[in-house]
């Protein structure tokens, strides 16, 4: 590709416009990419990307990353891609240094490429009953496929630094998110198309430009943070403010508001405070279900989105601390006044530039796709957890609104609470679980099901009830009326199919009508804008809890940096987990060039930051297969990896064989899918007389040391860190 | 003939294809057409068809993205390695368990395998019938799956004879008469298999691997020469000798023609640990057997004798004190020994005589063949019309006879005949430019097949002799248009513009032909990669033969005294040993009827090889679950693992330095002493 540097005056001035928008996205991810984009805009992005790369030559390694969702009919529902990707697609496609020709839109591109492997998957299903699940190349490119009901994943690398196991975990992780900002929508294929790729393009680049976000944001935090790493909550270990913190969210802020007439039907359910990624205090209300750690690994993934903190392995220089009032650049100098205007333009004031020569004004259309939305800053996120109440029973996905207030940068608060009329989504639940229930009975042929029938049955008084609720409160229901008065005849009448398999269309038409009312009720984009705390109680929460942690913020991003130290010569890394509370502890790893931490500095640090990562990749690949103990010795290092068993006063419980997973196994962890409650609940089968929690110790010692030594201090350190893991969250 | 297939507990293929893209690129091709190969044979077509369009299609449009060729392709029950080449595509596939450089490692040596005896593939399929190419495919499939445990499928080792149940100076006898052929400087390596299993080898294991191929086969029907057997037959059904045309990658023939010096040079100096295990060559025997000298064995100056030193004064014979092993025959003696450069000298004259003399007749008969050998299907039927007219009307020896049971096999044979032909020429065209006495040896061709014919061949007749001659003769301008067109042909069948970088033989491209001698007696087989020349020198034959066949014979009634030998030390404990570089297991696993913890001990050894072979700087390893601990060590040259039998201790896998499991390190270094596996 050959690029004229000579810039006309026209396209200079864009460029400088859209080079603020590469910087504005640059402070965001480390790669600058831009989609749909006209011809016109096209030139100047290509021109300009050009200029920076020869700039910044470093940031545009060959890295091909891509993460794609699809549906059988081979639709973009979704796709990511970095810089590098998204060039080598338009190498393929583009001619765009020929005037006059469009490019075709980059999502047809991706389609196009992608659409032969995702037809010969469905084949290969439809034929062998076997799917692709991944491809390697000779160049180390990784192709990893998984499919969630109708919806194809597929993750692309090219850069050798995700393993197989790595995109199969970004892959159930952009599920999990999914889940979380969609509910039980996600439980309908025909309705997920639509929320995923919404019609109105404005839309649609406004909801893949967050998701993408929150795809790069955990790419970010498992790359360079410990507990994303592992999958397990880090808390700072200071047992006093933890506790007064406990003491201060449910007397100041959680009582306080719930008590308060002015907070429209909201009740705080949960109140933490995130200090970068570790938790300082966490606070549920008496009458809540526990937070699953799933839930709290996701929602710090959304904190982080909203307001990231440069917590990467490289800060805790103080002056950045002390420098609050500017919030948190990324890979740009800060001396450039270019930075703060794209900062401000990312937080608080919509976009500042427009597009005045006609020949641009061409791109207007698709340039509105890049603007941000004017951020509400009282608006909360709507957001998706599992509950379980104990009279209710379990319910996966029920909606709750998060309220993400900052306190100072690095330190936020997150109020998360019961919305009303949450209760029909438990119904929507209930029924939607009997339907599914029936359609699988009639699916393997079982008929009029005699546990089916009465089942439905049972719901149909309760259901009609329902219905008649819905409409009352102004809910559109004519279609799930419909749909229930079509299976009705269907079912209950003689003349129609009865529980046959002639009844699963109503079955599934069922389905859809009853996530489309939970839609209605739920979705983020139907929130009114009435439906929130009122903006003075946020700001006074903030307010309390400012004040209340003012001397304690320096102190607090230090500890965060230097949450636990080492004593035994010879022990490099450790990290203790938790599994039965999802928490962890590990020192920290510092790679910054400017402040040393025990491994050192520089490459050093690199290099066993990497080591620890790969310990985890191999102790989980030997978890898999069932093995709870592994030592390794590579190079001038010995690894231990033990998980073990404890019942709740510490007695060490025997170990049992564990099973071995199928290679197609969802990635172990507790992110996405958690692996230790499955592991926790078929170990109490054979210990249903006591509470069982699970633990995980890892260390990296230096060669040298003799092999007793490094075992005794393991058990030193298991012993030594149950004490602090043992604080509850609560 | 049809290989059949090995027991489903031992097969780790699923399923295997060769399909050639370039067969179906339009719309109404089919795509059974451009299937050449498919495995298991019975599968119906429809799913053949498939299978191949699928994944043929899908590796397409991955390659495509990534601009390089697919190695991997998962699906949810099974894996297949692939590899793409030109316009070919092979799959195999094989259950989820084995690790994914042991599947790899299996297509590679499948496809090197397939080279060695065949030449490139393209133009394999230019010269023989897709269903004689099918059942070659299905020999190599069922050689390579031959492993006796499960064991095999991780390691894909050579099968070696039980060294502990035999008399180390037999085993010492066998190097002896390996390097006693080396003193022909025609004779690359060597190796000597007894019923199947290794016996000694010169070569590397990947070649030994090769060799062993026809081995088997040629064991159980005792007389019959190999199906690809080219050539001459000798002697008597207990003794009998056969050359095979077989085709080396230029990497291959360059370590065995090279000095030891520098080979021990480049092996330490220029590849990297994890690739030594396919490239050094070291003598098996000497290093296993003998425990005093081994500084002096450690640098192996017998192993590949100086060829191009005429004055070297230590030949090899004269190290060797077995000397009542060998019955030298006088022609070793006399003849410059070790020296190319006289030998070629010596024969110079002689062989432009014969050029000159017997030009004409030589244009009128070379002209089938040649263009048959060349361009492939189209004359091929005229030449095997005129191969059996010649072979009907002027053999009527026995051995011959015997060769040859059918029209089609002689069609066959006709076809490797003219196809090798060609291929001479190749070698020749090629080495013209590099290397001048090769020249001279090219044309002492019809010499020393005439010489040859004489000495061993006593039934062969006149007209087949000349027709022989003749054959090696080719006119100047067939020469020079033959060079072209197989200048072209290897240009584009092995190295094809924008080739991607493959494993050995598709790397480096060229495959040079060579020649395969065998030696039989009863059970045991010389096995001897020798250069072309070696089929026309009635001197060299003659020379290895005699000079081996008395000890040859004296190994084989030793071996043959030897009892089978108990099963292998069994204790308290599993182990494995595998050693990288020469390709062995030692185990005491056997057979499939393993118990649990040979299971365990397996799966294990699966996981644990697999991590191995990603990392090199990874040592040592144990892994344990409630039911069994395993520990494995590993170096550039060995891979041990060990697995301590018996109920472990309850524990509750808490970190413990109490705890048993980290006492199998010591456990393993005392045990397995006895084994001959040192720790240490």
């Amino acid at each position: 590709m050959v690029f004229s540097p000579v810039l006309s005056v026209q396209e200079r001035k864009a460029a400088s416009l859209v080079s603020q928008r590469l910087h504005q996205h640059n402070s965001r991810c480390s790669s600058s990419r831009q989609l749909g984009l006209d011809f016109v805009e096209n030139q100047i992005w290509i021109r300009t990307q050009w200029i920076f790369s020869a700039l910044q030559s470093n940031s545009y390694n060959n890295e091909m990353k891509c993460l794609l969702v699809s549906n059988e009919k081979a639709e973009v529902l979704f796709y990511w891609t970095d810089s590098e990707f998204e060039q080598h697609v338009q190498e393929q496609y583009g001619h765009f240094q020929e005037e006059g020709e469009r490019l075709p839109a980059f999502e047809d591109s991706i389609n196009t490429l992608f659409a032969p492997i995702i037809i010969s998957g469905s084949t290969m299903v439809d034929i062998v009953g076997d799917s692709y699940t991944s491809f390697s190349t000779e160049n180390n490119h990784i192709y990893v496929l998984h499919q969630f009901d109708e919806c194809l994943y597929i993750a692309v690398n090219g850069d050798g630094e995700e393993t197989e196991e790595d995109l199969k975990r970004k892959i159930y992780v952009m599920k999990k998110l999914t889940e979380v900002m969609f509910g039980m929508v996600t439980l309908s294929s025909a309705l997920l198309r639509k929320e995923l790729r919404p019609q109105d393009t404005v839309q649609r680049n406004r909801l893949w430009q967050k998701l993408r976000g929150l795809l790069e944001t955990y790419s970010r935090l498992r790359e360079q943070d410990q507990s994303f790493l592992v999958e397990a909550v880090e808390r700072l270990i200071h047992p006093t403010l933890c506790e007064q913190c406990i003491e201060f969210l449910e007397r100041r802020v959680v009582q306080q508001i719930n008590n308060s007439v002015e907070r429209a039907g909201e009740e705080v359910l949960h109140a933490f405070i995130l200090v970068h990624t570790k938790l300082l205090a966490f606070y549920s209300s008496r009458n809540a279900s526990s937070l699953t750690t799933s839930d709290l690994l996701a929602l710090i993934i959304l904190v982080q989105d909203l307001h990231p903190s440069k917590m990467d392995l490289d800060d805790g220089a103080p002056e950045e601390m002390e420098n609050s009032s500017v919030p948190d650049v990324f890979y740009t100098p800060e001396s450039s006044p270019l930075d703060r205007e794209s900062v401000q333009a990312r937080g608080e004031s919509p976009p500042v530039f427009q597009f005045v020569d006609p020949d641009i004004q061409m791109a207007e259309d698709s340039l509105k796709t890049l603007e941000v939305q004017t951020p509400d800053p009282s608006a909360p996120s709507r957001v998706f957890l599992e509950a379980t109440l104990k009279n209710e029973g379990f319910f996966p996905m029920m909606p709750h609104s998060m309220y993400c207030l900052p306190l100072w940068p690095g330190i936020s608060m997150v109020l998360l609470t019961k919305i009303p009329d949450s209760h029909i989504a438990m119904n929507v639940y209930v029924y939607l679980e009997a339907f599914v229930k029936l359609e699988k009975r009639l699916c393997e042929g079982q008929g009029a099901a005699t546990r089916g029938q009465p089942s439905i049955q049972e719901h149909r008084s309760k259901l009609d009830r329902f219905i008649r609720t819905l409409a009352s409160m102004d809910i559109q229901t004519t279609q799930l009326q419909n749909a229930w008065t079509d299976f009705k005849n269907k079912a209950f009448t003689r003349s129609g199919p009865g529980f046959t398999k002639d009844l699963l269309p109503s079955c599934r038409n069922m389905k859809t009508q009853l996530c489309s009312v939970y839609r209605q009720c739920f979705a983020a984009e139907c929130m009114s804008s009435s439906q929130r705390l009122p903006p003075h109680m946020q700001e006074r929460a903030l307010s309390m809890v400012q004040e209340k942690l003012m001397d304690w913020k320096d102190f607090l991003l230090v500890k965060s940096k230097r949450n636990i130290t080492m004593e035994f010569p010879g022990l490099i890394h450790f990290v203790y987990l938790d599994r039965s509370g999802g928490q962890m502890i590990a020192p920290s790893l510092n790679v910054s060039d400017r402040t040393a931490s025990e491994l050192g500095k520089g490459p050093l640090a690199h290099f066993i930051k990497d080591k620890v990562w790969g310990l985890v990749a191999t102790s989980r690949r030997y978890l898999q297969k069932g093995y709870t103990t592994a030592t390794i010795r590579d190079g001038d290092y010995f690894y231990c990896y033990f998980l073990w068993f404890e019942n709740e006063s510490g007695y060490k419980l025997e170990v049992i064989d564990i099973p071995s997973l199928p290679e197609d196994s969802a990635p172990i962890g507790m992110l996405a899918w958690d692996y230790y409650r499955k592991l926790l609940r078929y170990y109490s089968k054979s210990h249903q007389s006591e509470v069982v929690k699970c633990y995980e110790l890892l260390t990296v010692h230096l060669g040298v040391i003799p092999t007793e030594y490094i075992l005794q201090h393991c058990s030193q350190l298991a012993r030594k860190l149950w004490e602090p893991s043992r604080i509850p969250l609560l | 003939m049809a290989a059949t297939p090995p027991s489903t507990d031992s097969r780790r293929c699923l399923f295997f294809f060769l399909y050639d893209n370039s067969k179906v690129q339009k719309e109404g091709d089919l795509t059974r057409d451009g299937i050449y190969y498919f495995y298991p044979d019975d599968t119906p077509i429809d799913q053949q068809e498939l299978l191949c369009g699928q994944l043929a299609g899908v590796c397409r449009c991955v390659s495509e993205l990534s601009k390089s060729p697919v190695r991997l392709l998962r699906l949810r029950r099974s894996k297949y390695a692939v590899c793409m080449k030109d316009s070919f595509l092979w799959a195999l596939s094989c259950v989820v368990d084995i690790p994914d450089v042991s599947v790899c490692d299996f297509l590679n040596q499948l496809i090197d395998l397939f080279c060695f005896y065949n030449g490139p593939v393209r133009q394999s399929y230019q010269l023989y019938s897709q269903e004689e190419l099918a059942q070659r495919w299905a020999k190599y499939l069922c050689h390579l799956q031959g492993g006796s445990t499960e064991l095999h499928n991780i390691f894909s080792c050579l099968r070696t004879i039980d060294s502990t149940h035999i008399d180390p100076l037999l085993l010492l006898k066998a190097a002896l008469i390996l390097q006693a052929c080396q003193r022909c400087p025609l004779v690359l390596s060597g190796c000597i298999l007894y019923r199947g299993r290794v016996v000694s080898t010169q070569m590397p294991p990947a070649l030994t691997q090769k060799v062993m191929v026809y081995e088997t086969e040629t064991y159980s029907q005792d007389n019959r020469v190999a199906a690809n057997g080219l050539c001459s037959s000798v002697g008597t059904s207990l003794s009998f000798t056969v050359t095979t045309q077989v085709f080396l990658t230029t990497n291959e023939l360059h370590m065995m023609r090279c000095s030891p010096v520098d080979r021990a040079c480049r092996t330490h100096c220029s590849q990297p640990p994890s690739r030594s295990r396919n490239s050094r060559l070291l003598s098996r025997t000497l290093s296993d057997t003998l425990t005093a000298d081994t500084d002096s064995l450690n640098l192996e100056p017998t192993d590949c004798p100086p060829k191009s030193n005429a004055t070297k004064p230590s030949s090899p014979r004269s190290s060797l004190s077995d000397e009542s092993c060998f019955s030298p025959s006088p022609s070793i003696v006399n003849s410059p020994l070790n020296s190319r450069m006289n030998q070629s000298e010596y024969f110079t004259p002689q062989s432009h005589d014969h050029s000159v003399a017997n030009g004409p007749n030589s244009s009128k008969v070379k002209e089938p063949c040649l263009t048959g050998s060349l361009t492939g299907l189209n004359t091929k039927e005229r030449v095997a019309e005129d191969a059996y007219e010649k072979l009907d009307s002027g053999c009527s020896s026995k051995s011959i006879s015997k060769v040859i049971n059918s029209d089609q096999e002689l069609n066959h044979k006709e076809k490797i005949k003219s196809f090798s032909n060609g291929y001479q020429l190749q070698s020749n065209c090629l080495e013209n430019h590099s290397d001048s006495f090769y020249q001279d040896n090219q044309t002492d061709t019809p010499e020393g097949q005439q010489l040859n014919a004489n000495n061993h061949t006593t039934n062969t007749n006149d007209r087949l002799q000349r027709d022989t001659e003749d054959e090696g003769r080719p006119k100047n301008e067939q020469v020079d248009k033959g060079e072209q067109i197989l200048k072209d042909n290897v240009n584009n069948i092995c190295n094809p513009p924008n080739a991607p970088l493959q494993h050995e033989t598709l790397v480096d491209g060229s495959l040079v032909p060579t020649v395969l001698y065998q030696h039989r007696v009863r059970g045991l087989v010389l096995a001897l990669l020798v250069e072309t020349d070696f089929n026309t020198d009635p001197t060299a034959r003659e020379e290895v033969y005699h000079s081996s066949l008395a000890s040859l014979n004296g190994l084989e009634a030793h071996l043959r005294s030897t009892s089978p030998g108990t099963p292998s030390i069994q204790g308290p404990y599993t182990f494995t040993h595998y050693d990288c570089i020469q390709n062995t297991l030692t185990t005491n696993v056997c057979g499939h009827s393993a118990g649990p913890q040979d299971r365990a001990f397996v799966k294990a050894t699966a996981l644990l090889h697999s991590h191995f072979s990603q990392t090199d700087t990874l040592q040592e390893a144990i892994v344990r679950n409630a039911s069994s601990a395993v520990y494995g060590t590993h170096t550039t040259a060995q891979e041990t693992y060990f697995l301590q039998q018996g109920v472990p201790v309850r524990n509750s896998g808490s970190p413990d330095a109490q705890d048993s499991a980290f006492s199998l390190p010591k456990k393993a270094r005392q045990r397995l002493l006895k084994h001959g596996v040192n720790l240490l």
